[in-house]
């Protein structure tokens, strides 16, 4: 069936719409005094074509309200289940997932895993549902963005008698002119009271519109767009950005970030606990300590040569120093690095070691030593001292010295020294640094027998260089945040404007001394009827709010 | 007196002034038919001193805020006392600036409420302010929590408009199906807030006489059984699973728990909880259904009449318009700058914790709300009925999830 689409007016009207684009004469139930349907100003919109073909289909589903509100209530539903029991992200390391749940939250716990909600935010659905969030986005705002931005950019100044009686606000009411002004110079009177309202007003003989605030039309449309760009960037982000979590570095070192070619290190690290009365009384009782604040000095290195080469030293260059704080980042285009965690984890690195001959003889020199890297071959004075072996966590198993670990928690060292006025074969010497592992290994009486004429030992504490601290950094590249960060702008924008602006028409017209006034806002319809009836009142029509809301429908 | 003794007098004149605040646009909303004097004229006259007062509550309101944080050293927000203070002064705020627009008394009658079962519920937590840790130094604790929280009270007298809205509309005289499902619908939402009530009650009862009992449990903990102890300050109708008794003040004759926690409670103190969980829904019930037995009515139907010269349609409008104020509001604090924060404290801008996603679900439920008012049919009660629900939400992300479900934002303590 082909219908007529021609106004009286004598606009052509597309298929579907609701209110003449041009003098807004209503075109589906014309005789009834029902309330006019205002949205999108009644103008026809491409879901609603009458043969459609399966892009058609689609597009009309996505445009719908009423599926983008039932998109929103299951994703949030389908939220709310992933705060029942923790997620799998909150778990570092390897540990049976589907046994975890089960022993801690019992048949519960187990059902939740068997479902996938253990991961519900990376699941399918939930992926889906956000994928059709932000499609909705699209194509509601496109099935309606344009039409209207038609509809209001070509409004007639005069409407349909029934267009003006039909709003939600209306007014009818013969004109009693004060002498001799004339219809047309009471609504010249009337424009001007409108525009110290901040109303554009557009008049053409004794009919009136009246608008102001058009641009909040357009706010849930920027906000969507917002809304979009802020998704799309998200997808971006999971695509190109990657990170690596948890690594720790010990005080004094430098360590290469995992899988990248940057280097890190830690300088210093620094940590200060609130003093007992600072406490309050609760966390005094249970013997709480609380950190007041823990922060790193840090050096960002960059490998530029030998950075594959195990055998050989990289080559590193200077990026950026900086102290971390828990709330200060390291920054360095587009990587960054946070500081999320410490561990006391005291070790030793480096000692200073004087050797002499026993006996009140001075010093020969002093060895630096690397404690978990030490050199082959060190030179002290006239004399040589090889190591020939070395135990970083020293135990002693069967008549020998073995090592427990790789970890330097227990160094302990023998050299072969030769020199002048040495035997050939020279002495072997044995040195641990812990004095414990002296004791408890009997360092002295194992040089005494060996015959070693050397004491190896430290001056004062002050020779041992000990790395207290560990501290665990996240690394990140990431350059899609600036995008992230403009959409959330754009978005905030549009709320803004649709928020706290409101869209404003008034018609007016004047037929034989019968003035008939209606008026339309998206929002604060309060708002709209104290300002109509302060605008008639002060050009000498009397209303109240009341009279003039369209009572028609009972509303 | 110290800054911070001067701070919580002040804050306790401020919670008086409130409640008189309440009991004066009362006066101004039921007073029109007892007054000989016109209608309007009562009105205008109460309605002025009613304000009066809470604008004076809300400076004092003020006053301790701004004592507070200079004895403290930092915004005092950071732990749910401080919080839950800081909400409930927002909330007048977002009463003040509604009542601005729309002048009309009956929205302090309702809405004010609000501000003081907040703050009285805030009473129930530890006074003291803590000290920061680490993660919390940072301004943006001043603008992601106080945006995020002026957000909820909007939304907190949406709700209250709503109520009043459902309060004026529901027929309870009527005997129809849905009639009486609005009727019950609308009991539960008074019963929810007396439980509120009860357990604030019960609290400071039990803490009046120093009520006390500790007792020893089991818990697991990295794969090991510990000995953990709990102190109950409410009589202990459930006891930790297997527990063990250290001391007991007798109450009613026993000085033995009820019963015990069922095993499946895993988490630490879920008995205690539980044990308070029961308290509340105790004596919210019997407040409850002793207001109903003295008056022999329904709550609604006893508040109905004050509602009679109202104009729904304009009380759904404040509480559409407030929820409007308050959602851009909401967007910037509780998800953009709580983005911009996590980006830098938690190096990860999104990382569905349940405060999170809490807050997500809050976002999400108000744009649900916003979407389906453009449908036809959604205007007046079922929003009404949304934005009690909407508000419900909200209370359970502030509180709900700190209590029940652990997570990063649990160090900003209870």
């Amino acid at each position: 069936m082909i219908h007529n689409t021609k106004c009286e007016c004598g606009h052509q009207n597309p298929v579907g719409t609701v209110l003449c684009e041009s003098c807004g004469k209503p075109q589906q139930d014309e005789d009834s005094a029902e309330l006019l349907e205002m949205r999108y100003d009644g103008v026809a919109r491409r879901s609603q074509k009458q043969q459609k073909n399966w892009i058609d289909q689609i597009w009309s589903f996505l445009s719908s309200v009423k599926v983008a509100v039932w998109l929103i209530l299951i994703t949030l539903i389908g939220a709310s289940l992933g705060t029942i029991y923790p997620q799998q992200n909150v778990f570092v390391g390897n540990i049976d997932l589907a046994q975890y749940y089960e022993t801690q939250y019992g048949t519960l716990g187990k059902i939740y895993y068997m479902l996938g909600l253990h991961d519900t935010y990376g699941s399918f659905w939930f992926q889906g549902l956000l994928v059709l969030i932000g499609a909705s986005l699209v194509v509601c705002s496109l099935d309606r963005v344009l039409p209207l931005y038609r509809a209001l950019k070509k409004q007639q100044i005069r409407k349909h008698l029934s267009f003006i009686k039909r709003q939600k606000v209306s007014h009818e009411t013969r004109l009693d002119l004060t002498d001799g002004e004339t219809a047309e110079e009471w609504t010249e009177k009337f424009e001007q009271v409108l525009r110290k309202r901040y109303y554009r007003v557009h008049r053409d003989g004794t009919a009136l519109l009246a608008e102001k605030y058009r641009f909040s039309r357009w706010g849930p449309y920027i906000n969507h767009i917002g809304l979009i760009i802020f998704l799309l960037a998200v997808l971006l982000r999971s695509m190109t950005a990657w990170e690596v979590d948890y690594v720790p570095i010990q005080e004094g070192k430098i360590a290469q970030i995992p899988g990248t070619k940057y280097y890190l290190e830690n300088q210093e690290f620094r940590v200060e606990y609130y003093e007992q009365d600072e406490l309050t009384p609760e966390f005094r009782e249970q013997g709480r300590t609380i950190e007041k604040s823990f922060e790193t000095d840090a050096v960002l290195y960059e490998c530029v040569d030998n950075c594959d080469n195990p055998s050989m030293e990289p080559e590193l260059n200077k990026l950026k120093e900086q102290t971390i704080f828990v709330n200060g980042p390291l920054t360095y285009q587009g990587l960054s690095v946070f500081e999320v965690h410490f561990e006391e984890t005291p070790q030793l690195l480096h000692v200073q070691a004087q050797l002499r001959m026993k006996g009140p003889d001075e010093v020969i020199g002093t060895l630096d030593l690397d404690i978990a890297n030490p050199q082959d071959v060190y030179t002290v004075g006239d004399y040589t001292l090889r190591v020939i072996g070395y135990y970083p966590e020293v135990s002693f198993k069967e008549g020998r010295f073995v090592t427990l670990s790789n970890d330097p928690n227990a160094p302990a060292f023998v050299f072969l020294i030769e020199g002048p006025e040495l035997p050939e074969d020279g002495y072997v010497h044995v040195y641990m640094v812990r004095p414990v592992d002296q004791a408890q290994f009997q360092q002295d009486v194992l040089n005494e027998t060996a015959g070693s004429p050397f004491e190896l030992s430290v001056a004062s504490m002050e020779d041992l260089v000990i790395s207290d601290y560990t501290t665990y950094f996240n690394v990140k590249q990431e350059r899609t945040m600036p995008f992230i960060w403009t959409g959330a702008t754009i978005s905030m924008i549009g709320l803004i404007l649709g928020f706290y602006w409101h869209h404003r028409r008034i018609w007016l017209r004047i037929d034989n001394g019968v003035l008939t006034i209606g008026a339309h806002t998206n929002k604060n319809w309060f708002g709209i009827r104290q300002e109509l009836t302060n605008a008639l009142n002060k050009a000498g029509v009397e209303v109240d709010a009341k009279t003039i809301a369209n009572e028609v429908n009972g509303s | 007196m110290n800054l911070v003794n001067l701070s919580l007098f002040a804050l306790g004149l401020a919670l008086f002034l409130y409640m008189t605040g309440i009991f004066v646009f009362g006066v101004t909303v039921m007073g029109k038919r007892w007054s000989k004097r016109d209608a309007a004229t009562h009105e205008q006259r109460w309605g002025r001193r009613a304000l009066r007062i809470t604008i004076t509550a809300f400076v004092l309101h003020v006053v301790y805020f701004i004592l507070r944080w200079i004895s403290a050293g930092h915004i005092p927000n950071s732990n749910m006392f401080e919080y839950l203070v800081m909400l409930s002064g927002l909330i007048t705020i977002a009463f003040l600036i509604l009542y601005a627009i729309y002048r009309t008394p009956v929205l302090g009658m309702f809405g004010l409420p609000v501000t003081v079962v907040i703050l009285v519920y805030a009473s129930v937590f530890p006074w003291e302010s803590s000290p920061l840790i680490p993660q919390l130094q940072s301004n943006l604790l001043i603008i992601h929590v106080t945006t995020a929280a002026l957000g909820e009270a909007f939304f907190a007298i949406g709700f209250a408009a709503g109520f009043i809205h459902l309060v004026r509309t529901v027929n309870y005289a009527g005997t129809a199906k849905i009639d009486r499902r609005e009727q019950r619908g609308l009991e539960l939402i008074f019963w929810v807030i007396l439980v509120f009530v009860g357990f604030v009650l019960a609290t400071f009862l039990f803490k009046g006489v120093g009520y006390q009992a500790e007792f020893n449990y089991p818990m697991e903990e990295n794969g090991e059984v510990v000995t953990k102890q709990v102190a109950y300050t409410l009589p202990p109708v459930v006891g930790p699973h297997e527990y063990e008794k250290i001391t007991m003040d007798s109450f009613l004759g026993t000085s033995e728990p009820w019963t015990e926690a069922p095993g499946w409670m895993k988490g630490i103190n879920s008995a205690s909880k539980l044990n308070t969980v029961i308290w509340s829904l105790l004596t919210g019930t019997v407040l409850y259904w002793l207001v109903r037995l003295v008056l022999r009515r329904r709550l609604g139907a006893v508040v109905q009449p004050a509602t009679k010269d109202l104009d729904p349609e304009l009380l759904d409008e404040i509480s559409y318009r407030s929820i409007a104020i308050g959602f851009p509001i909401f967007t910037l604090g509780a998800l953009i700058f709580a983005m911009i924060w996590a980006q830098i404290a938690w190096s990860r801008f999104w990382g569905w914790d349940p405060k999170e996603v809490w807050a997500l679900i809050t976002w999400l439920f108000y744009s649900y709300y916003l979407h389906i008012r453009l449908s036809k049919g959604w205007m007046g009660k079922p929003s009404s009925w949304l934005a009690v629900v909407g508000f419900i939400i909200v209370m359970f992300t502030l509180i709900g999830v700190n209590l029940i479900i652990a997570g990063l934002h649990a160090y900003a303590g209870v």
